[in-house]
């Protein structure tokens, strides 16, 4: 199979209500995202023939659990243990079952309680982590238990090498805020943020501040993808998979072992690749923004500023609205909420369908974007869609 | 024979793949594992070598007078384990050797004011005895 040409397309997308407290269990919330996905493409839960979900830690529930209280009962369902970049490889198995016959429609969805249960961003148990990772005696010891930390130790060294600024970094969280503020489902609408407030503000870990870092929120999303013939008996506008590069890794598990590189270099050329496009093909964009850096970091792996001008590429201010690259135009996970990347994706597939369309959230007539996904430096994936 | 210890951090588990790098540690040495096939040393210690596959692999001890330099660092202000609480912020560093510039050690530096650390900055390894057998490397400034 060379491409992806087109033959699979997202006809449904939907999610619960955002907060901090849900009240509820991960199998509430995502019966409610998956209720809304197909209502969104006008489907049945019979209509479902496969489901898969991940999820960190057990945060989220089975997809067979899902399944019976939807009333449906698939031919085919996968949970997996994952976390950023785990959408774009659901979506590219879901095409490849698809594409071999084997299943027709797949919901794929992400629920948990990241507020009101486990914290990523807070760390994780010492003990679980030094006998889970081969690795974690030679971190733990030392305090490293958190993502902020372990992706500061790039994000400082790739700032020292490429003159990117805490200011460029304040750029990337300013620009979503503003945007959030355009989405009343928005965390953090109501709440948006300058540059005098960013720059007064201490940090966590350096070099981030809370800004810098997503919202852990109570949160279910939900995607449905099928054929493209199947998509016509959709009635939502199916936006097509053009291309993807599903879950590509870093050269070591231990990756702090090599801060130079991130796996989302190694992604990008299969994601063109497999489309066919240039990145200055692309007009809107859901960049996998768990912290401000890892946007520019990414920026740059997928090819949409060289090396050392990432920076100033933000503070120009092409992600925002009416930029070269239109980016996280919900808000993004630093200030719409963290489904763990599947809430950027909903976004991008909600603006190819200009759903907005009459609004100042829509991005004028775009028809092709990228979604991108970053488990860390250890682990990216990214899409290409188009409408 | 279990003794309390008023250390709360966690202590550096041994496991098969990693112990002779910590026993060494709690002697104040610093010893790495090496590929016997394509001689590159490889850290963290693991059951084969990351650059070349070959499972066959031995140990070279680098002695007690080690130096680096800081790769790349953090300074943590909140702590997200047990015991840090006490040191706020810490210093968190990935160090270069200077003998194997390929090798990246990451430990802390202490006694060590955050403002002052640099990339590039020239450091030295040293031991903290932790509890009364084991033994933690920890980077320090090198001040020549």
């Amino acid at each position: 199979m060379a491409t992806y040409s087109n033959q699979c397309a997202i006809v449904g997308v939907g999610e619960n209500q955002r907060s901090r407290k849900s009240g509820t269990t991960p199998l509430h919330m995502a019966l409610t995202a998956a209720r809304n996905a197909l209502e969104d493409a006008g489907l049945e839960a019979k209509d479902l023939d496969g489901i898969m979900n991940y999820s960190t830690g057990g945060d989220s529930c089975p997809s067979h659990e899902l399944a019976t209280y939807l009333g449906c009962h698939p031919k085919y369902v996968k949970d997996i243990s994952g976390g950023g970049s785990s959408t774009e490889l659901l979506i590219a198995d879901a095409v490849a079952l698809i594409e071999a016959g084997m299943l027709e429609t797949v919901l794929i969805y992400r629920s948990m309680n990241g507020s009101s249960g486990v914290q990523v961003g807070r760390g994780y148990d010492p003990n679980m982590l030094q006998e889970m990772l081969p690795g974690g005696s030679f971190i733990m010891p030392y305090g490293s238990a958190s993502p902020s930390q372990w992706f500061g130790m790039f994000a400082n060294r790739h700032m020292h090498e490429t003159g990117i600024t805490k200011e460029h970094l304040g750029h990337v969280c300013i620009s979503f805020y503003e945007h959030a503020q355009r989405n009343p489902n928005a965390f953090l609408n109501g709440k948006p943020l300058d540059m005098e407030t960013y720059l007064a503000t201490p940090d966590i870990s350096m070099p981030f501040n809370i800004h810098d870092c997503c919202v852990e929120l109570d949160e279910a999303n939900a995607i449905i993808v099928t054929s493209a013939a199947n998509a016509k008996n959709c009635k939502s506008k199916p936006v097509f998979i053009a291309g993807m590069a599903p879950r590509t890794t870093h050269s070591h598990v231990h990756y702090w072992t090599q801060v130079d590189e991130v796996a989302a270099d190694h992604a990008a050329a299969e994601l063109y690749k497999s489309a066919g496009v240039k990145p200055e093909d692309i007009q809107v964009a859901s960049i996998y923004d768990c912290f401000s850096w890892v946007v520019l970091r990414q920026l740059e792996s997928y090819g949409f500023a060289k090396r050392g001008e990432v920076g100033d590429f933000v503070a120009a201010g092409n992600i925002k609205m009416g930029g070269s690259l239109p980016s996280n135009t919900a808000g993004g996970m630093l200030s719409e909420g963290y489904t763990h990347g599947m809430n950027n994706v909903l976004e991008l597939v909600r603006q190819l369908r200009h759903d907005y369309k009459g609004t100042e959230r829509q991005v004028k007539d775009c028809e092709l974007g990228i979604a991108t996904g970053w488990a860390g430096p250890d682990i990216a994936g990214a899409m290409i869609l188009r409408n | 024979m279990t003794k309390q210890t008023a250390y709360e951090k966690p202590i550096p588990l041994k496991t098969p793949d990693n112990h002779e790098y910590w026993d060494a540690a709690d002697r104040h040495e610093l010893k790495l594992q090496k590929c016997a096939a394509c001689r590159t040393f490889i850290h963290p210690p693991g059951p084969a070598c990351p650059t070349c596959g070959s499972p066959e692999t031995e140990w070279e001890l680098l002695g007690s007078d080690i130096s680096a330099t800081v790769y790349s660092y953090i300074v943590s202000y909140r702590p997200f384990l047990p015991g840090f609480q006490y040191e706020l912020p810490t210093v968190i560093t990935v160090a270069a050797l200077d003998a194997a510039p390929d090798v990246k050690i990451m430990a802390n530096i202490i006694e060590c004011d955050p403002e002052v650390v640099e990339i590039g900055m020239p450091l030295k390894m040293t031991w903290v005895d932790v509890t009364d057998d084991r033994a933690l490397p920890q980077w320090v400034l090198n001040r020549g």
